[in-house]
């Protein structure tokens, strides 16, 4: 409940004349800027992104003052290895939170800065080379590469110095390394650095905000000419009949539409198709639903998991999620000797191979890895979750880092429980029974299906607060298509895949893989299309690409107990880097939203990566202050 | 001055509120941390901390925002804001509403170009969204906000021809156009850098026949080789320092440029005529603790002489980025002759 202001009141009209109301209105958001509101939050410096508490204003003031004068006088005194390391060096964290960002930025100032280190030895022959490097300057703690997963039929451990990875036609990911001379101190300040800032007190005014938040709908026009107008108004057309159940007229418009979209070009023509195949599904389907985008079958998930690699291959999104996530895992793994990573969706196990090679490089040598993939049933009593396993124990073996695997065939994650996931080695049942084993839990694009069954993603969220990780990375689309009006939840996709579509367009692979790009972006259409079948065709259970947006999310997570883990500036630079390898990558875009990464085309942020840790769990946190202590 | 910072802080502390002191002072600390020494400048943390907000046509305040790809091979986008257009209550407007003229009378179109002294903010970011919008409502307005590229990545003229290429696209845009001529009232606006865009674009469409109704400068960015009074008196006292300006300048204008280059110094020793141009009438807004000052009020005596119309507000007690937050006097009154200069010239 806000407060009356007299100001308001008072106001009037000063000019007399036309604007009353505008000039009233003025005067009441003045009174409000003078007083402040009742939730604690200035308004005026929310309305553009930054939360401080009116009653610590004085307080960020007297901090920036403090910052001001340690900056000038240094400048005046020529030091610039200072003003480099404030720059260079600081790994800044959501600065939304301004009295934490200045906070940051005055405890590296008063720390003393790091010590000079030699550089690491280039790794010349290594088959595993870094194939990118970056300058030292921008480095900072990790540097950038690609690095490929084995090929072929799984072998006998003997064999495996025979590997010769180059050779391999597998896929590539974004690797993350530690360049091996961060300095302890460094790194505990950015722990406390991190941990102080998820703890802080406005980020819990952030679930009030999430209903509101969660409306904005975005929309970039990459077209806008006449006959694409005419195309979408079509299309709209039609969805709203079919919203009114006037399936007649919407028959007849889901035919002229086939006829617009030949006129077309390029993405529009692409995403009008589907989404009028999709319309004519919905129009004409068959009692109970159906086919393609439906139901999904044993038989889709092998399909399901080609469609998935190629649309990895074809643009960044996904590689873009695995290094984020990658980098929040690590972070939090800092100082553990023994590590468990739990992935929720495992498919060909993409993300892995780089986090093995960063572990392999970490300071101090690389932890005990253990990883727990979860798949679907796969038909032909196939084991393609063992395969991704043996070709990941190979990987492990080359690098030499201790590595076991285990798979789990989940119809959905629902049915898994916490003991299933930690196992008889969580009890420290191996050589290292001194040490404790940290989990981290890693979902790429599967919270938002549990949403299809009600209770299934509340059970979800329990499990995995019972296994108590120490980190929870969370990659979901970034759009809202999970509203209950049909016509809303049809304008939010079509914006989404038309912009999706788009940047898949603009921002082909690189032109070495010309066939295979033209390949993997035609894949990549078909995999996107099955889920505006699913988006628009389907219904209730089977309709199971519910996406939904950060905020959205956020309030999710917030309400059942767990706390943002923020992303740094440092995972935000390397993955705007490493766009910069998209030729056409110029339209790709990483944005900071509270503590989260959005990747995105143009404006229009399209996929999201979250981090997470238990609210309040003495284990979570102790784990995080760990490395102060050792 | 190692004590001077500590009187600084005091002066400009009294000069604004304490939240404006807090967001301006937040942006100077920022800035600081992304210009490099070497004239290089930290892009990934500067996209990094600047507040960016998504387009959005769910009607906020009667108002609707959505981006707009000018020009594919440079990236270009704008940010359009409009009136919410006459759909059903409650649901969202379609693509063909967008491109309804928003009333049927005559409306003037804003193309605004952000500050950031060509280096810094975006058409997203959260400030020049939060101006954007008060702008339509205060004027009824479409407002056209340009996603220019920036230095020191792009130099002169990329700003310019962006810029340009916007206004093209504008005026090609049937749903821009109004009143019984059916014609499009644009007025270009801009602050600190955004003012001076406003300017060169404004030149270049006088030298092609395309008509202007006005300009809208604000705390705009022009400078020249010599020191003026003004940023001698106020250098380092109200967030902004001369040195800070010369790397801006630098960073914008091409290698070996000095100050004096027109993009600069436009009434300077290489400045081009405007005399006989079909030069649109300006509005200046002037900041009295603004250290640009000197060189902005001699851009008006410029544009005087050369004979075209000009109305100066000078705010003596004003700061940069007053314009911000609507906590002062200041923010209001200046609103009221911006309202007031664009009904006058639609």
């Amino acid at each position: 409940m806000k407060r009356e202001h007299q100001e308001a009141a008072a106001g009037g009209d000063r000019r007399g004349g036309g604007g009353g109301n505008w000039y009233a209105a003025a005067e009441q958001e003045k009174g409000k800027a003078l007083m402040g509101t009742d939730d604690g939050v200035d308004e005026l410096l929310a309305a553009l992104g930054y939360k401080v508490r009116s009653s610590d204003m004085a307080d960020v003031a007297q901090k920036l003052e403090q910052l001001e004068m340690a900056m000038g006088s240094s400048a005046a005194a020529n030091d610039d290895a200072l003003l480099a390391h404030l720059a260079f060096d600081t790994v800044h964290y959501n600065p939304s939170d301004l009295s934490n960002w200045v906070d940051n930025i005055l405890s590296e100032l008063n720390a003393p800065p790091p010590l000079p280190q030699p550089p690491p030895p280039p790794p010349a022959d290594d088959p595993l080379s870094l194939q990118f490097d970056l300058p030292p300057a921008v480095t900072e703690q990790y540097t950038i590469g690609t690095v490929d997963l084995p090929d072929g039929s799984p072998c006998k451990p003997a064999d495996v110095d025979e590997l010769q990875p180059e050779a391999s036609t597998a896929s590539s990911g974004w690797l993350i390394s530690q360049s091996g001379h961060q300095p302890e101190v460094a790194k505990s300040l950015r722990d406390r650095k991190r941990l102080k800032v998820c703890s802080s007190p406005p980020s819990s005014t952030i679930t009030a905000d999430a209903a509101t938040a969660a409306a904005a709908q975005q929309v970039v026009i990459v077209d806008s000419q006449e006959a694409g107008i005419r195309l979408v108004h079509a299309l709209m057309a039609c969805a709203e009949a079919v919203q009114k159940e006037n399936l007649k007229a919407a028959g007849a418009i889901v035919k002229q539409i086939s006829v617009l979209a030949a006129s077309q070009g390029g993405a529009m023509r692409k995403v009008a198709g589907y989404f009028a195949e999709a319309l004519a599904r919905r129009i004409y389907r068959p009692q109970p639903p159906r086919g393609m985008g439906c139901s999904s079958t044993v038989e889709s998930a092998a399909l399901d998991d080609m469609l998935h690699h190629h649309f990895y291959e074809s643009c960044p999104y996904l590689k873009f999620a695995h290094f984020t996530a990658n980098q929040a895992i690590l972070e939090a793994f800092a100082g553990f000797r023994r590590v468990h990573v739990v992935d929720f969706g495992m498919r060909q196990g993409l993300q892995w191979p780089a986090l093995l090679q960063a572990l392999a490089l970490r300071q101090g040598g690389p932890p005990s890895f253990r990883l727990t993939g979860i798949g679907p049933p796969q038909p032909d009593n196939s084991d393609a979750l063992q395969e991704v396993g043996w070709k990941l124990a190979q990987l492990a073996k080359t690098i030499r880092v201790d590595f076991r695997y285990r798979g789990f065939v989940a119809a959905s994650l629902a049915d898994l429980d916490p003991y299933m996931l930690l196992g008889p080695e969580a009890d420290g049942g191996g050589v290292e029974d001194d040490e404790p084993e940290v989990v981290a839990v890693n979902s790429i694009l599967e919270l938002h299906r549990l949403l299809a069954r009600p209770g299934a993603l509340e059970k979800v969220l329990g499990t995995i607060r019972a296994v108590r990780p120490v980190i929870v990375t969370v990659v979901e689309q970034e759009a809202n298509h999970n509203g209950r009006a049909f016509l809303d939840r049809f304008t939010e996709a079509l914006h989404y895949y038309s912009t999706m579509f788009d940047s898949l367009e603009g921002g082909a692979s690189p032109p070495a893989a010309v066939e295979v790009g033209g390949h993997d972006q035609a894949m990549a259409e078909i995999y996107l299309g099955r889920q505006i079948y699913n988006v628009v065709a389907c219904e209730g259970a089977e309709r199971t690409e519910r996406h939904e947006t950060l905020p959205q999310w956020r309030a999710r997570m917030s309400r059942t107990g767990f706390d943002s883990v923020p992303i740094g500036s440092n995972a935000f630079k390397q993955a705007s880097m490493l766009l910069a390898l998209f030729s056409g990558g110029e339209g790709y875009r990483v944005e900071e939203n509270d503590g989260c990464l959005t990747l995105g085309w143009h404006t229009r942020p399209l996929i999201a990566t979250s981090a997470w840790r238990a609210a309040g769990d003495p284990l979570s946190t102790s784990a995080s202050c760990r490395t102060a202590s050792s | 001055m190692a004590g001077g910072n500590e009187i600084n802080a005091n002066e400009s502390k009294m000069a604004v509120p304490l939240n404006t002191w807090v967001l301006i002072s937040n942006f100077k600390l920022a800035y600081n941390l992304l210009r490099r020494p070497d004239g290089t400048f930290d892009r990934h943390l500067a996209e990094f901390l600047d507040r960016k907000v998504p387009a959005n046509v769910t009607p906020v305040n009667g108002i609707i925002s959505f981006d707009v790809l000018i020009d594919r091979p440079n990236n270009l986008v704008a940010r359009i804001y409009r009136p919410a257009p006459a759909t059903a209550a409650g649901s969202i407007p379609i693509f063909t509403d967008l491109y309804q003229p928003p009333s049927y009378d005559t409306f003037p179109v804003i193309i605004f170009f952000h500050g950031g002294s060509f280096a810094h903010s975006s058409s997203n970011s959260a400030i020049y969204d939060s101006l954007c919008r008060r702008f339509v409502s205060l004027c009824d307005a479409v407002v056209i906000s340009v996603n220019y590229r920036r230095a020191p990545e792009y130099k002169y003229p990329c700003a310019y021809d962006d810029g340009w290429a916007v206004l093209k696209w504008a005026s090609a845009e049937p749903w821009l156009r109004s009143g019984k001529e059916g014609k499009l009232r644009v007025f270009l606006a801009g602050d600190s850098s955004g003012g001076n865009i406003a300017h060169h674009v404004a030149v270049r469409a006088a030298e092609s026949g395309i008509e202007i109704a006005g300009n809208i400068l604000l705390n705009s960015m022009f400078g020249g080789n010599r020191r003026t009074e003004s940023e001698q008196r106020l250098d380092g006292k109200y967030f902004v320092t001369i040195q800070d300006r010369d790397w801006y300048w630098k960073a914008f204008l091409p290698e070996g440029a000095d100050r004096d280059h027109p993009a600069c110094n436009p009434f300077g020793p290489n400045g081009v005529r405007l005399e006989g141009l079909p030069f649109p009438k300006s509005l200046v807004i002037v900041a009295g603790l603004d250290l640009v000052q000197d060189w902005q009020l001699a851009y008006a005596e410029g544009l005087k002489t050369a004979g075209h119309f000009v109305k100066v507000v000078y705010r003596e007690q004003a700061t940069i980025g007053f314009y911000l937050l609507p906590n002062t006097n200041h923010f209001y009154e200046v609103m009221e002759e911006i309202k007031e200069f664009v009904r006058f010239n639609l």
